[in-house]
């Protein structure tokens, strides 16, 4: 697999588009490549954000907020501990 | 799961995520992604941004999940939407995936790339499981097979002038992913939005495999590459 066609296959991979047998040949690749190829599959995951900013903002109720804080307050009093 | 059950994974037979699709979001949850072109959202003046955000969560601080929250629930529950379409199950999925951020908050690195792309591939992950395991995908694909010509257009919503004008994120990316032939558009939204394996997006669409990983390729490199422009310009 030449760089080219590692990049092709590094963007599909990042969206998890790749088929079991081209992940094999990707994996190979990707060691072959190194931090080079490392670089340019996490440039790559930029691709998530721009897919998600793309998106109209939804609007939540506001009591998914209050039960998400409760929630992660009774845990903090479970654990005893500040750190979740 | 061989290449035999992804193409059965278009039937909804399978509750799993696949593999493929866990290996990137796992290993994205720990190694990571590039820098966005432009922030995502306007801060005021003062604010923390959001590393300094999920340092503090990291330290045990609630208050900053609760601004996390404010800053993110927008654009959370609208990628669960775009992959579940359903806005009570997806009100319980933002919740279940802050609580996520919240209990792997110690898995996020700054150094190795910006929380929100963190957030979006667990939120994306969480959403195609759930998307899997309630079976929803056979509607979801019932819903396409009525209106296929439609789903390129629902994907980009059509933004007004005085959004244009603004210049702001969404904007941007839209107009970018507007520049894509519906073609490429339309391979890219179910493989993205719907997790779909190519073999997948072949069966679901009736286009030959090889098409669809050339549209799937091009279309991926022309966003990576309108990506790159926008980070130079700015």
């Amino acid at each position: 697999m030449n760089f080219e066609e590692f990049q092709n296959s590094a963007r599909l991979y990042v969206i998890g588009a790749l088929e079991p047998e081209e992940l094999q040949d990707f994996e190979a690749a990707r060691k072959q490549y190194g931090s080079a190829g490392e670089d340019f599959i996490n440039q790559c995951y930029g691709l998530h954000e721009a897919f998600a900013l793309s998106l109209k903002p939804a609007k939540a109720s506001d009591a998914i907020k209050n039960k998400l804080m409760a929630m992660v307050r009774e845990r903090q009093d479970q654990s005893g501990a500040a750190r979740p | 799961m061989d290449a035999n059950d992804r193409s059965n994974v278009n039937l909804g037979m399978s509750s799993a995520v696949d593999p493929n699709l866990q290996t990137a979001a796992t290993s994205d949850l720990e190694s990571h992604h590039a820098k966005p072109a432009i922030p995502p959202v306007a801060l005021e003046p003062g604010a923390p941004t959001d590393v300094d955000l999920m340092l503090q969560i990291q330290t045990g601080d609630a208050d900053a999940l609760s601004q996390l929250y404010d800053r993110y629930h927008g654009i959370v529950k609208a990628l669960i939407l775009r992959i579940i379409h359903n806005d009570t199950e997806a009100d319980d999925l933002l919740q279940e995936v802050f609580m996520e951020i919240w209990n792997q908050a110690k898995n996020f690195s700054a150094q190795k790339g910006k929380p929100l792309g963190w957030m979006v591939t667990l939120t994306r992950r969480r959403a195609i499981d759930a998307l899997r395991k309630k079976q929803a995908y056979a509607r979801a694909e019932e819903r396409l097979q009525a209106a296929p010509e439609q789903q390129p257009v629902a994907w980009v919503e059509n933004v007004t002038e005085k959004e244009i004008e603004a210049g702001d994120t969404r904007v941007l990316m839209t107009k970018m992913i507007n520049s894509l032939p519906e073609a490429q558009q339309q391979v890219i939204e179910l493989a993205f939005f719907q997790g779909m394996s190519q073999r997948e997006i072949a069966f679901h669409t009736n286009i030959p495999l090889g098409t669809v990983k050339t549209r799937l390729e091009l279309g991926l490199k022309k966003m990576h590459d309108g990506l790159k422009e926008l980070k130079d310009e700015l």
